[in-house]
C-alpha cells in the first residue's frame, strides 16, 4: 500500500517535472518541482524567517481561538436561555464573510502580527463556539441530574461529565476552526503585512516569480497539514470511545 | 399504611409550582407519605403527572415549593450521595470509562481511596452478575446490562435509599421482566429501601410492598395500596386472581381520576 502510494507520488512528480522540461506550459503559470527546490535553496533563510513568523502567529491564534471558543460555547450551552438568544446570532455571524472586516482590523491593530492573530482568532472562533454550544446543549438532562445526585460540584459536573460527553462535537468544531485559523493567518499576511509565508506569496506573485509562489503555497499547505496532525492527536486522546462506538454500529 | 418498621423517608405536604411569574403550573399538590426501612415502594401514575419531579425533590435535586422531605428525621435540602442513590431511565454511564471505572466514579467523587474503590466496584459488579465485563466499555453492553452497571454504580457508595426513576422504561418487555427479578434479588440481598417510579401497573405491583397511586396534574397521591403478595415473587404471580384484582383497583384509581379531570376540563370550556 505504502509502496503503491509512493510510486503514485513519484509518477505525479515526474509528469509535473516533464510538463515544464518540455516547456508545454509557460513558466509564468507553473513551476516544476526542481525549480521550486531551487527557489528554496537560493533563499532558504528568507523562508525560515517567514515560516517562523507564520507558525508563531498560527500557534498564538490557535491557543486563543480554542480556549475562547470552547469557553464561550460552554457558557452559552450551559444556559438554555443564552444559547437560544446567542445561537442564531453566532450562526449568522459565522456566515458573514469575515475578510470584509480585515481592513478595519488593520486600522485597529496595525499591519504587524497583532492584526493577523486577531483576524485568525475571529475566523476560528465561531465554528468552535457553535459546535461546543450545540454539543453541550444536546446532552441528556439526566447526566446533569446524575452528576448532582452523586455530589459533584458545578466544576466537576462541567469538567468530568459534560465537557467530555460533548467532546466529539467540540473536536469537529476544532477541526473546522483550526483550518480557518491557518487560512486566516495566511490570507491576512497576503493582504497587508511585512512578513510571513502569505506575505512572500503575495510579494513574489507581484514580481512574477512563479517558483517562489509555488514554494509559498507548499509551505502554507504544510502548516495546515501540521495543524491537522496536531488535532488528530487531540482527537485520538479524547474521542477514541466515540470512534469505537461508531465502528460498532 | 404501615409495615411496622421505622420510617426512613417522610414527605410532608410537598407541592411544586413551576414558572411562578408567568402562568404558574402546579406540578405537585400536597403530597404526603412515609417510606419504611427496607421496604420496596412503587409510585405509579400517568405520564406527565410529576412523578419525576417528586423523585427529584426526594433526592434533593430540586427544591419543593411547599412542604419538606425528611430522611431519618433530617430535612433534605441537597443531594446526600452517601445516603441516597438515584437511578434514571437512561443508564447515564460515562461512555469513555470502562464498566469498573463507571462504578468507581461516584466513589471517586466522594473521595474514597483507589484501592477501596476498586474492591467495592468489583464486589458490586459481581452482585449484579457482571464480573466478566468489568473491562468493557458501555457501548459493548446491551441495554439491560447497562442498567445493571447503573444499579452496581448506585449501590457502590452503600446508600440506605435507592430512588429509581423508571429505570427499566427504555428496555424491551422481556428484559424488563428479567431486570425486575434481578432487582428484587439484589434488594432482598442488600436490604436497601427502594422507591421505584414506573408507569406500568404490573411492574409497580409485581415489585413493591406498597404502591402509591398518583393522579394527573397537579400530581396528588390518590391511593396507597399494600400489595400483600407472597415473596419471593415469581413470574406466575402476575397471572393470579389476587394480582389481577389489585391491579384493577389501581387502574380504577387512575382512570377515575382521569374522568374527573376530563369532566372539569369540559366544564371550564
Amino acid at each position: 500500500m505504502t509502496i503503491r502510494r509512493g510510486l503514485m507520488i513519484l509518477i505525479v512528480l515526474g509528469l509535473w517535472e516533464a510538463v515544464r522540461r518540455f516547456d508545454l506550459v509557460s513558466p509564468l503559470l507553473l513551476a516544476s518541482p526542481t525549480e521550486i527546490c531551487g527557489a528554496l535553496v537560493k533563499s532558504w533563510f528568507e523562508y525560515v524567517v517567514a515560516l517562523r513568523l507564520t507558525v508563531t502567529e498560527i500557534l498564538i491564534a490557535l491557543a486563543f481561538a480554542w480556549t475562547i471558543g470552547i469557553g464561550a460555547g460552554m457558557i452559552a450551552g450551559l444556559r438554555p436561555l443564552l444559547s437560544e438568544t446567542t445561537g442564531p446570532l453566532l450562526s449568522s455571524l459565522f456566515a458573514v464573510p469575515l475578510i470584509g472586516w480585515y481592513p478595519l482590523f488593520m486600522v485597529w491593530f496595525g499591519i504587524g502580527i497583532t492584526s493577523k492573530i486577531v483576524y485568525a482568532i475571529v475566523s476560528g472562533f465561531f465554528p468552535i463556539a457553535i459546535n461546543t454550544m450545540n454539543g453541550i446543549g444536546a446532552l441528556d438532562h439526566q447526566y446533569l441530574l446524575f452528576g448532582k445526585a452523586i455530589g459533584c460540584s458545578r466544576r466537576q459536573i462541567v469538567f468530568r461529565i459534560l465537557l467530555p460527553m460533548a467532546m466529539p462535537s467540540i473536536v469537529s468544531g476544532l477541526r473546522i476552526g483550526t483550518g480557518l485559523v491557518v487560512i486566516g493567518v495566511i490570507v491576512a499576511e497576503m493582504l497587508a503585512s511585512l512578513g510571513g509565508i502569505g506575505y512572500l506569496i503575495s510579494y513574489y506573485r507581484s514580481i512574477y516569480a512563479t517558483d517562489h509562489v509555488y514554494l509559498g503555497i507548499l509551505l502554507a499547505l504544510g502548516c495546515a497539514f501540521a495543524a491537522n496532525c496536531g488535532l488528530s492527536l487531540v482527537e485520538r486522546r479524547f474521542t477514541s470511545w466515540r470512534v469505537m462506538q461508531i465502528e460498532e454500529r | 399504611m404501615s409495615l411496622g418498621r421505622p420510617v426512613v423517608i417522610e414527605a410532608r405536604g410537598l407541592g411544586k409550582i413551576y414558572g411562578i411569574d408567568r402562568a404558574p403550573i402546579a406540578a405537585l399538590k400536597d403530597i404526603s407519605f412515609a417510606v419504611e426501612e427496607g421496604s420496596f415502594v412503587s409510585l405509579v401514575g400517568p405520564s406527565g403527572c410529576g412523578k419525576s419531579t417528586l423523585l427529584q425533590i426526594l433526592a434533593g435535586l430540586v427544591p419543593s415549593t411547599t412542604g419538606e422531605v425528611l430522611v431519618d428525621g433530617v430535612a433534605v435540602r441537597q443531594p446526600a450521595p452517601e445516603k441516597i442513590s438515584v437511578m434514571f431511565q437512561e443508564a447515564t454511564l460515562l461512555p469513555w470509562k470502562r464498566v469498573s471505572d463507571n462504578v468507581e466514579f461516584p466513589l471517586e467523587i466522594l473521595g474514597m481511596k483507589a484501592g477501596e474503590r476498586r474492591q467495592r466496584a468489583a464486589a458490586m459488579l459481581s452482585l449484579v452478575g457482571l464480573s466478566e465485563f468489568t473491562e468493557r466499555y458501555p457501548h459493548e453492553l446491551s441495554g439491560g446490562m447497562r442498567q445493571r452497571v447503573s444499579i452496581a454504580r448506585a449501590l457502590a457508595p452503600d446508600p440506605r435509599i435507592m430512588l429509581m426513576d423508571e429505570p427499566f422504561g427504555a428496555l424491551d418487555e422481556q428484559t424488563r421482566i428479567k431486570m425486575g427479578h434481578e432487582l428484587l434479588r439484589i434488594w432482598e440481598k442488600t436490604g436497601k429501601t427502594i422507591f421505584f417510579i414506573t408507569h406500568s401497573l404490573t411492574e409497580a405491583l409485581f415489585l413493591a410492598d406498597i404502591v402509591l397511586v398518583m393522579s394527573h396534574r397537579p400530581g396528588q397521591i390518590v391511593g396507597t395500596i399494600k400489595t400483600d403478595l407472597p415473596r419471593p415473587r415469581t413470574y406466575e404471580i402476575i397471572g393470579s386472581a389476587e394480582f389481577g384484582a389489585t391491579r384493577n383497583r389501581i387502574w380504577k384509581l387512575i382512570s377515575q381520576d382521569d374522568r374527573e379531570v376530563n369532566g372539569k376540563g369540559m366544564a371550564s370550556l
